[in-house]
């Protein structure tokens, strides 16, 4: 057998794409997602899909990790184009219970594998993790999946050991709905298991049948005084300015007291990337107001 | 409150009302839940949550309820329509469009002026409904009709426009559901001062608001400036309802429901209405507003007490469709003539079918794909058709099907303004689909249990009153109305929740054919086979029916039972429909139109033409919606909607149309 060195841009090659995620063909299987916890669970994997649905709102709404832009956009999440899927030519499509009606369509392309992370009652974070470790083996992935678990994992317990001056408060996570209501993220949803994992209270305690409530009216901030308050986008436009010409808003001990956090774009629904990043801005904001006092 | 101070004939009844209201609110006020806090603290929060959210809560339900009261009045009044309100004139779908359209793309305007955006999307809301219904010489039903096609374009743009721009959609929802949480007084303030000047506008208006009551002949005699007057009342009604809806959110109902149990109540003459219709207003939200607070759990309501008006409104608007006068038979008549007529209707008809076959090979045929514009053969060709193939056939089936319903609606109503999405079977199937989703495991099989298991629902509540002796087919087409609102607020309750299921839901009710496959397919054709097949059987009825009922009595048909029959059928048609491309598509009620338009002047031709009609334009729209913004698709229902409504109303205002 006839064995050569790589010439020079070969090697130069090789190199880029080691350094850039892999297309999932590299490892023997094209495939393509209709899920965004699945899209960000095999970008941060390493692996760039053929395609993947809502592009342009991913990249506003969940951030990262980044798409690459070889990865096609298959429209919006409730209506992907099976057309273009088809000739994206996937040979593995990764679905999740939500868009189980559009299964029989999606196996007439490719074989289907179904992730259920968001069930109701049924924390998420667990089942993330398990669908990042099914999807490593499937795609040859096996050791990053674990090192990425494994590294959020630590990434939470540093962030806990900093946090620790701070986890006397509570935090509630909320979205604003309008200048008077709120959606609250409850101990079922991932910004719920990511608080856990923190060693922070969910202000929140009552049930939350299926991670979220909504719409819940501004006054019940009045029963959790002590909590930080996690704004998570998208803020309506106008919200916060009558809010701040708001008694009520501006009489909130955690107002008075400076305990509004106002974090960047988080996807409420995402996989562990995005159970990650909320870690990250939460630790970055609370840390930034600078040590407990209470 | 104001209560009136000779409560006319039934001053137990003010007495009850007000001392419920009273005992309500006061629970509310003595069972707020308590602040887990320091006692200082708690003490300091309770005092804002009494002051800041509890208080102004039950004062700023209070205004509203009168405000919507009094617009009702007035709008009921100046339009000499029993069922006239903010909701179904179409003021209130037409300011949610303008903040949907503004907080998707102005953002700049919304924070300006909230309010200055809902206006104008009211005003021109109630000009087009007005615009549609004046050749008929604002004959209640028609502008009730004519308010609940531009609800349902305003509906559809708006669900477009949520599903475009994903984000924001919470504060929509929540908005369109109607909640009256409060953490300042800025709406009391807001609304307070306008409910005054209105009614002393009103007040000053009383002698004119009187006279309107009469005969146009009549009051011009009496020397009234008819239009002046009536447009001058209708701004103030207007702009009334307006700020309660751009203020609070979507409150339906109450401006039905206020004047009419006012005048139960005992109150006949303006005078004494104007004084009772605002404050049966004032008593009624206030009720409402205090008891899904109370059923609710700590500081969350049971319901956003707008859905809750409507939960009760549906079933007054119900009650009150016996005052409705019936519309004059002649004009109905003269509405269901075609303007010309075809002499061969076969060849015409054999065109038609050539049409939509083209048009379903173009479909079938022509695309796009990553490289751009394409005609797929051959191999492609087979591999697309799977996917292409079912769609297509969805869209088609769920034309023809609403073609046949609107034509049977049409002619069994003789109102050309009649169709299958004011039936209110559609928007039943969307309450089984929200009962599905929030009892049922996920699954497509409980889905379609849902919205069938629904639209079944309504169809036997319209099929007891459409068998009641004595109530008309235009009542009948109200109930229908009542139904249908009903149903939708309930449904926007759970889009308001803002979870996956309400992403569902908004799937639903764009209409998508993208995901149907063997199993719609089938379904649909068996219902186009079962359902359609067997109306040729009743041409004679349908033949008769728009001649009213008197006449087609004399000509040996069996009305009422007749009536059952095709009600039943229509209905059928529609749900299956609805399942393929959503409640919105306006289909039905252009399609039959159109055929009429066309010539198409017996039953037998324009039952024919209309599903032929249906089937092509929705093949048409599915086709198109697929490729406007490719990748990205326009859900089917939606862009049908969007095409045929404006289209609609051309047709409605053409000049050389017309007929009344």
């Amino acid at each position: 057998m006839n064995l050569r060195l790589p010439t020079r841009r070969e090697a130069l090659a090789i190199l880029a794409v080691a350094a850039l995620p892999h297309p999932a063909h590299a490892v023997g299987l094209r495939v393509a997602t209709v899920d965004w916890s699945v899209l960000e669970t095999l970008l941060a994997l390493g692996i760039a899909p053929a395609a993947a649905p809502e592009l342009l709102q991913f990249r506003e709404v969940a951030v990262e990790p980044a798409v690459p832009p070889s990865v096609t956009d298959l429209g919006l999440r409730g209506t992907v184009n099976f057309e273009l899927l088809l000739l994206s030519r996937p040979e593995l499509i990764y679905s999740s219970s939500f868009y189980v009606s559009s299964e029989p369509r999606l196996t007439r392309i490719a074989p289907v594998e179904r992730f259920s992370i968001y069930a109701p009652g049924r924390p998420p974070y667990e089942p993330a993790a398990a669908m990042m470790r099914s999807i490593g083996a499937r795609l040859g992935r096996s050791d990053e999946a674990e090192r990425y678990i494994a590294e959020a994992e630590a990434e939470f317990a540093a962030l806990r050991e900093r946090l620790t001056p701070h986890a006397q408060r509570p935090v509630i996570p909320i979205n604003l709905g309008d200048a008077r209501h709120f959606r609250v993220f409850g101990a079922d949803s991932m910004f719920g298991e990511v608080l856990k994992r923190l060693g922070l209270a969910n202000a929140w305690s009552d049930d939350t049948s299926y991670s979220a409530m909504a719409p819940v009216g501004l006054e019940a901030l009045a029963r959790v005084p002590d909590a930080w308050i996690a704004l998570i986008p998208p803020v309506p436009p106008g919200a916060l300015e009558t809010l701040s010409a708001s008694a009520f808003w501006n009489t909130l001990p955690n107002l008075r007291e400076g305990r509004l956090l106002q974090l960047a774009s988080i996807n409420p629904y995402g996989g562990l990337p995005a159970a990650r990043r909320f870690a990250r801005l939460l630790a970055e904001a609370l840390l930034a107001k600078g040590p407990a006092h209470g | 409150m104001a209560i009136p101070s000779r409560p006319g004939r039934h001053p137990g009844l003010w007495l009850i009302a007000t001392l419920a209201a009273a005992t309500l609110l006061a629970a509310v006020m003595t069972m707020r839940p308590p602040v887990p806090a320091s006692a200082e603290l708690a003490r300091q929060l309770d005092h804002i949550l009494l002051w800041h959210s509890l208080v102004p809560r039950s004062v700023t339900a209070l205004i509203c309820g009168a405000a919507l009261g009094l617009a009702g009045l007035l709008l009921q009044r100046v339009l000499r329509n029993p069922i006239a309100d903010a909701s179904t004139l179409g003021v209130v779908s037409g300011a949610q469009l303008a903040l949907t359209i503004a907080t998707a793309f102005a953002p700049a305007a919304i924070v300006f002026s909230r309010e200055g955006v809902a206006l104008a999307g009211a005003f021109l809301a109630v000009a087009l409904v007005l615009g549609l219904s004046w050749r008929r010489g604002l004959e209640p039903l028609t502008v009730v009709l004519s308010g609940m096609v531009v609800s349902l374009l305003a509906a559809a743009l708006s669900a477009t426009v949520i599903l475009a721009k994903g984000d924001y959609v919470l504060s929509l929802f929540i908005w369109g559901a109607g909640s009256l949480h409060q953490q300042s007084w800025d709406a009391v303030l807001a609304l307070g001062p306008r409910l005054l000047l209105c009614w002393l506008a009103a007040a000053l208006l009383l002698r004119p608001l009187a006279l309107l009551g009469l005969d146009d002949g009549i009051a011009r005699n009496l020397g009234l400036a008819l239009h002046a007057a009536r447009f001058a009342v209708l701004a103030v009604a207007i702009w009334l309802a307006a700020s309660v809806t751009a203020e609070v959110g979507v409150i339906g109902f109450v401006g039905l429901a206020a004047p009419a149990l006012a005048r139960e109540f005992g109150a006949r003459t303006p005078r004494r209405l104007l004084l009772a219709a605002p404050a049966v207003g004032a008593l009624l939200l206030s009720i409402t507003d205090s008891a899904v607070q109370l059923l609710g759990s700590g500081f969350n309501d049971l319901a956003p007490t707008g859905a809750a008006t409507a939960l009760l409104g549906g079933p007054l608007l119900l009650w009150l469709m016996r005052r409705v006068p019936p519309a004059p038979p002649a004009q109905a008549v003269d509405a269901m003539t075609p303007t010309h007529r075809i002499g061969r209707p076969l060849p015409a008809l054999a065109g038609l079918a050539a049409a939509v076959a083209i048009v379903a090979l173009l479909g079938l045929v022509l695309g796009r794909g990553p490289q751009g514009w394409g005609i797929a053969m051959d191999g492609l060709f087979a591999e697309l058709l799977p996917f292409r193939g079912p769609r297509l056939v969805a869209a088609g089936v769920a034309g023809a099907l609403l073609g046949a319903a609107g034509c049977l609606m049409q002619r069994l109503t003789a109102n050309p303004l009649a169709g299958p999405e004011v039936l209110g079977v559609s928007a039943g199937g969307g309450v089984g689909l929200t009962l599905a989703l929030a009892l049922l495991p996920f699954s497509p099989f409980s889905m379609l249990l849902g919205i069938a298991g629904g639209s079944l629902a309504v169809l036997l509540v319209m099929l007891v009153l459409a068998g009641r002796p004595g109530i008309g087919s235009q009542r009948l087409l109200l109930a229908g109305i009542a139904m249908g609102a009903l149903c939708m607020a309930l449904v926007s309750t759970a889009l308001a929740k803002g979870d996956l299921r309400a992403y569902v839901l908004l799937t639903w009710l764009s209409g998508s054919t993208n995901r149907a496959g063997e199993i719609e397919v089938w379904v649909g054709l068996a219902a186009c086979l079962l359902l359609i097949a067997p109306l040729f059987l009743a041409t004679r009825w349908l033949d008769l029916m728009p001649l009213g009922e008197a006449a087609s009595r004399s000509l040996g048909l069996s009305v009422a039972g007749s009536r059952l029959i095709l009600a039943a059928f229509a209905a059928l048609a529609t749900a299956v429909a609805s399942l393929l491309v959503g409640p919105l598509s306006l289909i039905g009620l252009i399609a039959p139109h159109l055929a009429r338009l066309g010539g198409f002047a017996r039953a037998r031709d324009q039952l024919v033409a209309s599903l032929l009609i249906g089937c092509g334009l929705l093949i048409l729209a599915d086709w198109l919606a697929r490729l406007v913004a490719f990748p990205y698709q326009v859900p089917t229902g939606l862009f049908a909607a969007l095409i045929g409504g404006p289209y609609l109303i051309w047709l409605l205002n053409r000049k050389g149309s017309r007929h009344g």
